[in-house]
């Protein structure tokens, strides 16, 4: 049985935080690690993971079951927010870059949040017993509105993809969702609420010219998304019983060589029905050039021989080490009570599914600045060592992540990135304030 | 002299050359570079270049439309490296080029430049997937401690020559070749131009929009001078005119101004020769952006401010400077004038990472042959003789110095042949068992 994110006891009055910012500092990235907010994440993660593996018993092919009723109010807030995108038309004139009508766009989504959580949300999770005066709809609205980008910034990156796992964990873990038959729950959140967020979200990239946060130009491995290449690729693993343990290797016998994604016809055909070639598609969409030359990192990714398993079990401990450990994407990141930054108690034992257990450790938090989220400070200035070092279950051999960076998606500005001080790579050449921190 | 041509051919055809050559290179290069100042001073005629970002194949359309070195005098204001997928190509053709004319090519440092940011943004991955080490990496940003901080162009014209075009020919009504008067001109990469712009006269409106947005109607005596030219320049129409032949210094710097920077002396007194600090005047200068703002303010990138018009006019005042020529941020046009024309914007990578449908830019600046080629004017050091002291009590005047001819040259994307794919490199270990795993497949393939 796969493990899965506990659901809060409706019986006991809840202590809700106004969420706020607590990674400050690149050091707070190593709490961050230990903290139970990383565990419910990377735990929701894994759990959404599993279960877009195919059944055995076929029922995943059945793609629109019958929805919970917090399925069909979460749809309906998200055509909600897809029609505010309609309302604001772009702001006339010459831009650097981005529109500056997005900041209208996300002032009207900022006006209307309370009132559309309220329409689109299950009363139980609404109404949630709370202690204090803070109700849940507080945590829940920060992490909505944090999930479609940067209005100061004008850009978008899986630092708000992030708060978007975030948003649909937190209303698991207040029971908002059905209870899940072998996966089926939430095979339809991420069919029926990522997915669909996802195309907001490239609506409002083309539509605002939305820069991609933080961006590494062709050495990223996506401009702005990594949940879709995490939950497409388990789309076309293996199938599975529950009993099975999540395979780490194979295919599915109808899924399509990784090394389709150079072909404009393969995408075309599959981006429809798997969030993997979905994210690729965007991309044919947006960029011009030999798939291979701008897209370096996925085409690679592309010649893994060990099936789409494999690369989903990459994809998850490439997440792990370039977005959940990076400082400029989880900066931004607003802990309250059902993400607390407070330290996970079991952090040592392993509480992660299979998948998780064979992370590497990390030695170093080499080169930051990844995906997603840039600094809007100076982030050098809070340089730590050994920022990312995360609970390993199982013991592996350390082994440093960062030098062989591939794959951080991220502006088209450029925002300083944290470095380590210490990654072995960079020890003749280190620079003169490293030894800070 | 050979070796150096040969390594020219390669990377002109988008080819990597031996680490050992590109370690001769640098060191060449570095000797090169340390005898340059922190501000290098340029001669007009110069066509100067914003980001290139590893965008090799539009670095060659660069060279189409602008001309090749040595025939045309470059000046590159730094970002050569990084997002692109040929940061080594162009990086180490522009070296070469820079090794092999060094009178006729000027690098200059951009934020990029910097071991911190390579390691986030790219080149350092590159380097390590086309070399198999970081030896090459260690040899360019060695290399890039030595580039100056800016540059001066000095002996410019405040007249455009006329450069054969096609719009000549055509006799667009429009366009007609003015007199004398020309102050800034657009050319298309087929050497069509565009749009031209006069001082002395109300000018040709391209573009009505601007007119519109610029030109309030309430009322009827402008006050400031109506921004007349087309998007993304503040071309005014009411300088002065040809009062002389010189267009006055350009300074040329990767960012912008820093509010520790008041001369371009005390640029000059800077200690250059290390990694990009995080803060300070050397840090500033590659990372500061102009904004509409009064004076100063924090800027968003971390790094660097941003400055208002009034700081970049008391600047050029002060430093008897009629304009400031910076690259650093994209814009759409390719170029953006601002301030009244005090500064430009040039951007030269076009479709900037694959995907921003921007057109790139480069500035042509003419050569003031009025003086028999003699460079009577400024330097920058204006006032020195006074000390600090005197800049504290110098006014703006009521109308700034006419500035130099503009000519731009705008182009889009190279277009690119696709010549098959290159073979999958191994991935990252991420999607690896262990190492003998990688060995394994990589056999196999």
């Amino acid at each position: 049985m796969a493990t899965q994110l506990s659901v809060l006891d409706p019986g006991k009055p809840h202590v809700f935080i106004e969420p706020a910012k607590r990674i400050n500092e690149g050091q707070d990235v190593s709490r961050f690690l230990v903290s139970s907010a990383y565990r419910d994440i990377t735990l929701f993660l894994v759990q959404l993971n599993r279960a877009m593996f195919p059944r055995k018993d076929g029922l995943e092919a059945v793609a629109h079951m019958p929805e919970s009723s917090a399925i069909s109010k979460l749809q309906g807030l998200l055509k909600a927010i897809d029609k505010v995108v309609d309302d604001v038309p772009l702001d006339p004139g010459t831009h650097r870059f981005g529109n500056t009508a997005f900041r209208k766009w996300y002032q009207v989504l900022e006006e209307r949040s309370l009132q559309l959580l309220k329409d689109h949300l299950p009363e139980t999770v609404i109404d949630f017993p709370h202690e204090n005066g803070i109700a849940s709809i507080q945590e829940l609205k920060a992490y909505l509105l944090g999930s479609f980008g940067s209005a100061q910034r004008l850009d978008y990156g899986t630092g708000h993809e992030l708060s978007f796992l975030a948003f649909v964990a937190s209303i698991w873990k207040l029971g908002g969702f059905a209870p899940s038959n072998e996966g089926s729950e939430e095979r339809s959140i991420v069919l029926n609420v990522i997915e669909p967020y996802l195309a907001i979200v490239r609506k409002l990239i083309l539509k605002y010219s939305l820069e991609p946060a933080g961006s590494h130009g062709v050495w990223g491995l996506d401009d702005h998304f990594f949940l879709p290449y995490i939950l497409g690729s388990a789309q076309y693993g293996p199938a599975i019983t529950d009993s099975d343990s999540t395979p780490i290797e194979g295919s599915s016998p109808r899924a399509p060589d990784p090394g389709g994604v150079v072909k404009a016809n393969i995408v075309a055909q599959e981006r429809h029905g798997n969030l993997y070639f979905g994210a690729i598609g965007f991309i044919y969409d947006v960029k011009k050039g030999p798939f291979w030359e701008h897209s370096p990192t996925l085409f690679d990714i592309s010649g893994v021989r060990a099936g789409w398993a494999k690369i989903n079990k990459g994809m998850l401990k490439m997440y792990n080490a370039e977005v959940l450990s990076k400082f400029p994407v989880v900066q931004h990141f607003p802990f309250g009570s059902l993400f607390s930054f407070e330290g996970d108690t079991e952090a040592q034992e392993p509480v992660f599914s299979v998948h998780m257990a064979s992370q590497p450790r990390q030695e170093n938090s080499t080169s930051s600045g990844t995906d997603g989220i840039p600094s809007t400070m100076a982030p050098w200035a809070r340089n730590s060592s050994n920022t990312t070092r995360m609970p390993a279950p199982t013991a592996l051999p350390t082994r440093s992540v960062g030098s062989n960076v591939i794959g951080r998606s991220n502006p088209i500005e450029t925002r300083l990135p944290v470095v380590s001080p210490n990654d072995s790579a960079f020890v003749p050449m280190k620079a003169p304030w490293a030894k800070k921190g | 002299m050979s070796n150096l041509d040969k390594a020219i051919a390669e990377l002109r055809a988008c080819r990597i050359i031996p680490e050992n050559e590109v370690r001769e290179l640098c060191f060449k290069a570095r000797e090169l570079l340390i005898e340059e100042g922190n501000v290098v001073q340029v001669d007009a005629p110069v066509t100067i270049c914003g980001d290139i970002h590893g965008q090799f194949h539009d670095l060659i359309e660069l060279f189409r439309v602008g001309g090749d070195v040595p025939d045309t005098n470059y000046l590159f204001m730094g970002d050569f490296v990084d997002r692109g997928f040929y940061s080594i190509e162009s990086f180490l053709l522009l070296l070469c080029l820079k090794v092999r004319y060094p009178d006729r090519i000027t690098l200059i440092r951009g934020n990029h430049e910097s071991r911190q940011i390579t390691t986030v943004y790219g080149f350092y991955d590159e380097c390590l997937r086309k070399y198999g080490s970081a030896n090459v990496w260690r040899y360019c940003c060695e290399v890039f401690d030595y580039l100056a901080l800016g540059a001066i162009v000095l002996g410019t014209s405040t007249r455009l020559e006329r450069v054969p075009s096609i719009s000549d020919t055509q006799q667009t009504e429009d366009l007609t070749p003015t007199e004398d008067d020309t102050e800034l001109e657009i050319l298309n990469a087929d050497n069509v131009i565009t749009a031209r712009f006069s001082r002395n006269r109300r000018r040709q409106v391209m573009d009505p929009t601007e007119l519109t947005s610029s030109s309030p109607s309430s009322s009827p005596i402008q006050s400031t001078p109506i921004r007349n030219g087309p998007a993304g320049t503040g071309a005014t129409s009411d300088s002065n005119g040809s009062i002389g032949n010189n267009g006055g210094a350009v300074f040329c710097v990767h960012g912008g101004l820093s509010p520790l920077v008041e001369t371009i002396d005390m640029i000059r007194l800077l200690d250059r020769k290390q990694e990009v600090p995080h803060e300070g005047a050397m840090c500033d200068l590659l990372w500061s952006d102009p904004d509409d703002i009064e004076g100063w303010g924090l800027s968003p990138r971390g790094a660097g401010f941003l400055f208002g018009a009034n700081i970049v006019k008391r600047f050029n005042h002060f430093n008897d400077l009629s304009l400031v020529a910076r690259a650093h941020q994209l814009v759409m046009e390719g170029f953006k004038e601002m301030f009244d024309s005090s500064i430009v914007t040039v951007w030269s990578a076009p479709n900037y990472c694959y995907r921003c449908g921007n057109v790139a830019a480069i500035l042509e600046l003419g050569e003031d042959t009025s003086n028999g080629g003699t460079i009577a004017r400024s330097n920058g050091d204006v006032g020195r003789s006074l000390g600090d002291s005197a800049f504290q009590n110098l006014q703006l005047p009521a109308e700034p110095r006419p500035g130099p001819g503009r000519r731009y040259r705008v182009f889009a994307a190279a277009p690119q042949d696709y010549k098959g794919m290159p073979a999958k490199k191994p991935v990252a270990d991420y999607f690896l068992v262990s190492r003998f795993c990688r060995l394994g497949k990589k056999r196999q393939r």
